[in-house]
């Protein structure tokens, strides 16, 4: 599991290293383009994120004396990959209607390309946190909240980058 | 640290970043604030969701490994 979170950082670090560093070309328009974004919704994103990790946490450690809570526990921190899924859908929803797509300039196409990868590992630590919470060994718990904690931490480093700085 | 600490420090850290952000500092001061309470964010998940601290040597390596990486992130936003 730690081979997969240091490739995924890597991967994404990469990523944003590359949207910096392509916005010294073009930094008003760098900075136009991002104020289209939604920076109160990543917030809550974040919030939701840590939450989730926070629950997911909880699962990893009560999996063993206590798998019907750790079950329970699961199952609420997936239910948050979806509230964060459902804010991501708004807001690009909100960007399509303006017109704005991964050809409008060349922030949104590492804007969508980047946020769009990390959605998809939300909605795969969701089926695996789901998956495991039929059964809730402590190993199997462990294995999908170390997940579940990596997509809450390339949130936490993307979202400066994309929606901040 | 506790794992409900944890995450209260985590919310605590995100609200300051928003609040920060909706101060409106210069430039210099929001990519150093930003970027310094997304370091601490990252190494709290690090060191007590993925429970790194049970391994010091790993952990001041990702430390070190962070620290680089934000600082690239400082140097290029402050490039721009």
């Amino acid at each position: 599991m730690w081979i997969l979170i240091i490739s995924e950082l890597a991967v994404f670090s990469a990523g944003l290293l590359a949207l910096l560093a392509v916005r010294l070309t073009d930094p008003a328009g760098f900075a136009e383009a991002q104020s289209h974004l939604h920076r109160l919704g990543a917030a809550v994103n974040t919030v939701v994120l840590v939450t989730s990790g926070y629950l997911a946490a909880e699962a990893a450690r009560l999996a063993g004396p206590r798998p019907a809570r750790a079950r329970l526990l699961l199952g609420l921190a997936a239910s948050l990959g979806a509230v964060f899924l459902w804010v991501k859908a708004s807001e690009y929803a909100d960007l399509f209607a303006q017109g704005i797509g991964t050809e409008t300039h060349a922030f949104y196409t590492f804007s969508y390309l980047l946020t769009g990868f990390h959605a998809a590992h939300v909605l795969a630590g969701m089926i695996l946190l789901l998956g495991v919470s039929w059964r809730p060994t402590p190993r199997a718990a462990g294995v999908a909240a170390a997940f579940w904690h990596m997509v809450d931490l390339v949130w936490v480093l993307l979202v400066p980058v994309v929606y901040l700085l | 640290m506790s794992l409900r600490l944890t995450w209260g420090a985590l919310v605590a850290m995100s609200l300051l970043t928003a609040a920060l952000v909706a101060a409106g500092p210069g430039r210099p001061w929001l990519v150093a604030g930003v970027l310094l309470l997304a370091g601490l964010k990252s190494r709290l998940i690090l060191r007590s969701y993925l429970e790194l601290r049970q391994s010091p040597s790993w952990a001041r390596g990702f430390d070190l490994v962070l620290a680089m990486l934000l600082l690239a992130f400082a140097a290029l936003a402050l490039a721009g």
